[in-house]
């Protein structure tokens, strides 16, 4: 399981190749078979047999991290305390043997799996960019358990270690390097084991900074004032930000304040108990659920795909449309190893798309994502043109121009031309029936749509929606398109809004509603931030624009018929767009008003039309109707076929329309609340709001 | 009936600039300074034995740390050669600190815990910034987060806007403060109380406040940016709305011309009973009337109406009662929305000008204002004084004294 090479020099190199395995993971069975290797290895010291150790790996990865399955379900804190203080006495073995002790990364080493190398002296990784090493932990919920809070704080300093592990990024070994949590890169195996090797023969320190008499955390400790202060204005961002809604990012600035004051030991003890109360809480739970099981269910396992279906390899891929979100498409493709033909309407304005690749791919070589050499083989794959006879054998041709039917089968049309029968045609829409759409296709068993979200290279989400005419061959093609560029493809049918506009939609409703039941207008917003959505409603309302919002709702509403039970916040709306012309952002003027330079403040003008008759307020009611409104909003989707899979929806709603992260998405949150529970709430809210709160079948309990 | 606590004397140095360029007391160790303003009593009171019957000293200040640190009041006992005095105690409400020390001496000598207690507050924030504190309210991540403390100055802006007070008004009582001020200094109003600062040679260092701008015109006050802009952004307006969600957003008006400045000095109060007073052959000029106490939520700066009021009560009294008002002017709206709360006339509040332009030495304020207080309440031959003080994480001190 390790093998044990030692050379001329004392140097040992241990290699671990865990049986069994295709990769090495830091589980209780590596620690056991490191316990007497570490005996080993003192006694060597002990005789002045070693002088220095390397750890790689015999697998293409370095180590993988902890085992999640157990995670989620660990709900007791004096086992995850134990836990951590066991991984620490471990990590400490390792770290202290009185030697020096390198770790040649040869591949991904991700959260408990980065936890080794960080307690390690030295850090070399071999300079393969697809490799990713660092603490994405916080991304579901959780703190590093091993200390490497406590040690990244003392390597780097608390103002660099804290957004590190706030942002929870993984790293190529480039950024890696950038962002100081490795030390050094090498080009080839060869030169990885050369440079550690010769490290160790550099005369190094043998004992870690936070080992040594006078050792000093770099830029101080929060006791100094300056520093204090500066935790001060980081506690207020954090606060703003999360709405104080997220235990670990607290725990990690908690962590580093207090920690920072204390010797190591002391301060790794208190992260193994910050450690236990973020592992077995709710929140911690429901990001694992969703953020890595969800995730892995569709990426890996394909949730949602349908079956039989042989896998779908584009090569080449045409988006029809150069603006923001073609671009972004363009762009995306490019860094996922695909061929981009980027059309518009005119060369000049095609290569404006260009431009926008270009910029992003600059952006991403500063930061050290990309390579500069590699930036000229990233531009050999785009073509710009004006003309749809380079969609000649593409793949799959992705249509992103304007809301304008017209204009869309127009450019479809000629785009189909040049594809041969097994080509997908994807049409990026928010509001145009795909079934409509799809009848003006010269292969509408091939149109399918592809939604988006701005910008298309951050997003991580893509509906993929079925039109009638849509086959599955289709739908399964375009799931695997999105997953070759690395978003996760969320199955819909051709709803209103699809799945993510319609359900959001009812949350901007609920705001709109709460506005002319008479609460005050920046007690809605604030309510609807506050219960973790990114945006308040009325904001959200303004953005999309007031008559889309309606035109979602008259959609609902010819969809139900004679069912269909007018939602409160119509008669508003139409004050808004009829009475008012207050459309929205795009008119700059909605519920809000916008000054030139971009900057909106809530339209002074509102509570002349909507009263403000509360004087007093529930903030836990305000914050159930948003949550709650959405949650069965998803419901009714289910039961009605427009997402199947509770998976896609969790992920859609976190990462499509803002959902709270905390909660694990829509359906997720529901479950952690309890059904019992949320329904005795509904029947509450439903008694004094209306029907719109009454559970349908699909989440009752 | 219980003991009365009578004010036999009030003493102060003058307040000097502690804004770095120009620190009029910057020179002087806060260890001399409480320890002059100390031996002033014994000249005043022609008596040199005074020590031996003072029962204890408590001094307030906000940064106990440092130059101002490890018990200040029994350190100046021992420098000053009051080694017969007793006692010696260092006490932290923020800015509070000083009214708060006179409000407890007079506690003590009201339970008869003690005859004769000399109480004040001292602050050389030239010296010892405010920051050295450190403290768990401004650097704990969770513990700010709980408690909901935000800057002060934020909370005062939110304060304006939640009062619909304007800048413009903000800015017309910094430039009444400074008006009243000069005018005081200038007819001598605060000579009876002031006590100039002097090197061991007996060389003047500092005589007079120093009046933060004496020719300030409300063009000036007008083009000064925002002061707390920053500290808003930082996250501070955002916390500020998760407690007060009805506000939309802070606009932030308060200026460095609207709010207090830094500053350096030091003021203290002899009480005792009436007992000890005649012993000692003094004239008590007046007494404490009543003390309260009060806070509301963290977030805010508005305790001072909720403190005088709960004062008023305690004393039995009502707002017309009170001839003359002192309220700390440490942010204008705060001050502005108790005067206009009370319906104050503007000559009987903060009659000799305020911190906004003589500066805020944070834990002698108090003592400074009660010497402005006293001193006009017997030159206009007045009976009743309210003096409140709003402090750090919705604190606030009130006290009411009466002429004897």
């Amino acid at each position: 399981m390790i093998h044990y090479r030692k050379d001329t020099d004392n140097i040992v190199t241990l290699i671990l190749d865990m049986e069994g395995r295709s990769s090495n993971l830091l589980n209780h069975e590596l620690v056991a078979a490191f316990q007497p290797v570490i005996k080993h290895l003192q006694s060597e010291k002990a005789a002045g047999r070693v002088s220095g150790i390397i750890i790689t790996s015999a697998k293409k990865d370095f180590l993988q991290g902890g085992d999640l399955s157990y995670l989620r379900e660990l709900k007791d804190p004096e086992e995850a305390f134990n836990a951590a203080q066991k991984l620490k006495t471990f990590l400490r073995d390792i770290e202290r043997p009185g030697v020096p002790v390198v770790a040649a990364i040869n591949g991904d080493a991700i959260g408990t799996g980065f936890e080794l190398a960080l307690a390690c002296h030295h850090r070399i990784a071999l300079a393969n960019p697809k490799t990713r090493l660092g603490h994405p932990e916080v991304k579901i919920g959780l703190i590093p358990s091993g200390g490497a809070v406590i040690r990244l704080m003392w390597l780097l300093g608390i103002e660099r270690a804290y957004p590190l592990l706030l942002e929870g990024r993984r790293y190529s070994p480039q950024e890696a390097l950038k962002v100081g949590i490795i030390d050094d890169l090498a080009d080839d195996q060869t030169g990885l084991m050369r440079k550690a090797k010769a490290w160790l023969l550099s005369d190094p320190p043998t004992q870690r900074p936070w080992d040594e008499e006078d050792g000093e955390i770099p830029g101080g400790t929060a006791a100094e004032p300056n520093l204090g202060h500066r935790i001060r204005l980081l506690t207020a961002r954090l606060s703003a930000t999360y709405n104080d809604l997220y235990p670990a990012e607290r725990a990690i600035l908690d962590l580093l304040a207090e920690g920072s004051k204390l010797d190591f030991e002391t301060a790794c003890r208190l992260d193994s108990r910050y450690y236990a109360r973020v592992a077995t809480g709710q929140v911690s739970n429901n990001m694992i659920s969703t953020f890595w099981f969800d995730k892995q269910a569709i990426r890996t396992n394909g949730l949602g795909r349908p079956k039989g279906y042989g896998k779908f390899r584009p090569r080449k891929v045409g988006i029809i449309g150069a603006g923001r979100m073609g671009s972004g498409i363009a762009f995306l493709c490019l860094r996922n190893g695909l061929t981009v033909v980027l059309k518009d309407v005119s060369q000049p304005i095609a290569d404006r798309g260009r431009e926008y690749v270009i910029e992003r791919i600059d952006e991403y070589i500063e930061r050290g994502t990309f390579q500069p050499e590699e930036r000229e083989e990233l531009l050999s794959r785009i073509i710009t043109t004006d003309q749809s006879a380079e969609f000649e054998n593409c793949d799959i041709v992705v249509e992103a121009v304007f809301e304008n039917k017209a204009i869309k089968l127009k450019v479809t049309k000629e785009a189909e031309e040049q594809l041969d029968e097994f080509a997908v045609f994807a049409t990026n829409t928010i509001s145009i029936p795909i079934t409509e759409l799809g009848k003006g296709s010269l292969r509408p068993e091939n149109y399918v749509g592809i939604h988006f979200f701005s910008p298309a290279e951050k997003t991580y989400v893509v509906e993929v929606i079925r039109g009638e005419q849509t086959n599955d061959e289709t739908i399964a093609r375009a799931f695997d398109f999105a997953t070759s560029i690395r978003k996760i493809p969320v199955v819909v049918k051709d709803s209103w809004g699809f799945f993510t506009a319609r359900v959001l939609n009812t949350y901007i409703l609920e705001g709109v509603t709460m506005l002319n039941e008479g609460y005050p207008a920046a007690l809605v917003e604030n309510m609807g931030r506050q219960a973790g959505m990114e945006k308040g409603p009325l904001a959200l309302a303004d953005e999309l624009g007031l008559s889309l919002v309606m035109r979602y709702e008259e959609q609902a509403a010819s969809h139900y018929g004679t069912k269909y039970k007018q939602h409160p916040a119509v008669p508003a709306l139409k004050i808004m767009l009829d009475d008012l012309g207050r459309g929205g952002k795009s008119k700059r003027a909605g519920f809000y008003e916008y000054d030139a330079d971009g900057t909106a403040r809530l339209w002074n003008g509102i509570s002349d039309h909507f009263p403000v008759t509360k004087d007093d307020y529930d903030r836990r009611r305000m914050k159930d109707r948003f949550l709650f409104c959405q949650v069965i909003e998803s419901g009714w989707c289910l039961q009605e076929n427009v997402i199947t899979e509770p998976a896609g929806a969790n992920l859609a709603s976190v990462y499509g329309w803002g959902f709270p992260r905390y909660t694990g998405g829509v359906l997720r949150y529901l479950e952690s609340y309890g059904r019992e529970e949320f329904a005795a709430r509904c029947a509450e809210l439903s008694e004094r709001y209306g029907q719109r709160f009454t559970l349908p079948k699909a989440l009752r309990p | 009936m219980p003991t009365k606590a009578y004010i036999y004397d009030a003493l102060r140095s003058p307040r000097g600039r502690a804004d770095g360029s120009n620190a009029d007391l910057y020179e002087v160790k806060p260890i001399d300074l409480l320890s002059q303003c100390l031996r002033a009593f014994q000249r005043r009171s022609g008596r040199e034995e005074l020590p031996a019957s003072i029962d204890d000293l408590i001094i307030g200040c906000n940064t106990p740390v440092g130059d101002q640190g490890y018990n200040i009041a029994r350190a100046a006992l021992l420098n000053a050669g009051w080694g017969s005095a007793r006692g010696g105690l260092q006490i932290n409400r923020f800015n509070t600190s000083g009214l708060e020390a006179v409000n407890l001496a007079a506690a003590r000598i009201t339970a008869e815990y003690g005859e004769v207690i000399i109480a004040g507050g001292i602050e050389c924030m030239s010296r010892v910034p405010t920051y050295l504190n450190g403290g768990p309210m401004l650097n704990d991540p969770s513990t700010v987060i709980n408690s909901h403390y935000i800057p002060q100055g934020v909370a005062a802006d939110l304060v304006a806007g939640s009062n619909d007070i304007s800048r413009e008004e903000l800015d017309a009582y910094a430039l009444k403060s400074h008006a009243k001020a000069v005018a005081a200094q200038k007819a001598g109003r605060y000579s009876k109380s002031l006590e100039q600062i002097a090197d061991a040679n007996g060389l003047v260092i500092l005589a007079e406040d120093t009046i933060c701008s004496p020719g300030l015109n409300t063009d000036d006050l007008a083009e000064l940016p925002p002061r707390f802009t920053e500290m808003g952004l930082a996250g501070f307006d955002e916390m500020a709305l998760h407690r007060f969600p009805l506000v939309d957003h802070v606009e932030h008006s308060h200026t460095i011309g609207n709010t207090s400045k830094a500053a350096d000095g030091c003021a203290l109060v002899l009480l005792g009973s009436e007992k000890a007073g005649k012993e000692l052959s003094l004239i008590p000029r007046a007494r404490i009337r009543a003390v309260a106490m009060s806070a509301v939520d963290a977030t805010l700066l508005t305790g001072g109406r909720n403190a005088a009021e709960l004062a008023l009560a305690k004393a039995g009294l009502e707002v017309k009662d009170i001839d003359l008002w002192e309220f700390n002017e440490s942010y204008a709206a705060p001050t502005i929305r108790f005067q206009r709360h009370f319906e104050i006339e503007d000559d009987c509040f903060n009659a000799l000008g305020g911190a906004i332009a003589l500066g805020e030495p944070l834990g002698a304020v108090g003592g400074m204002m009660l010497c402005q207080l006293l001193d006009e309440m017997e030159r206009r031959d007045l009976t009743l004084g309210s003096l409140t003080i709003d402090a750090g994480a919705g604190l606030a001190v009130s006290t009411i004294i009466e002429r004897v």
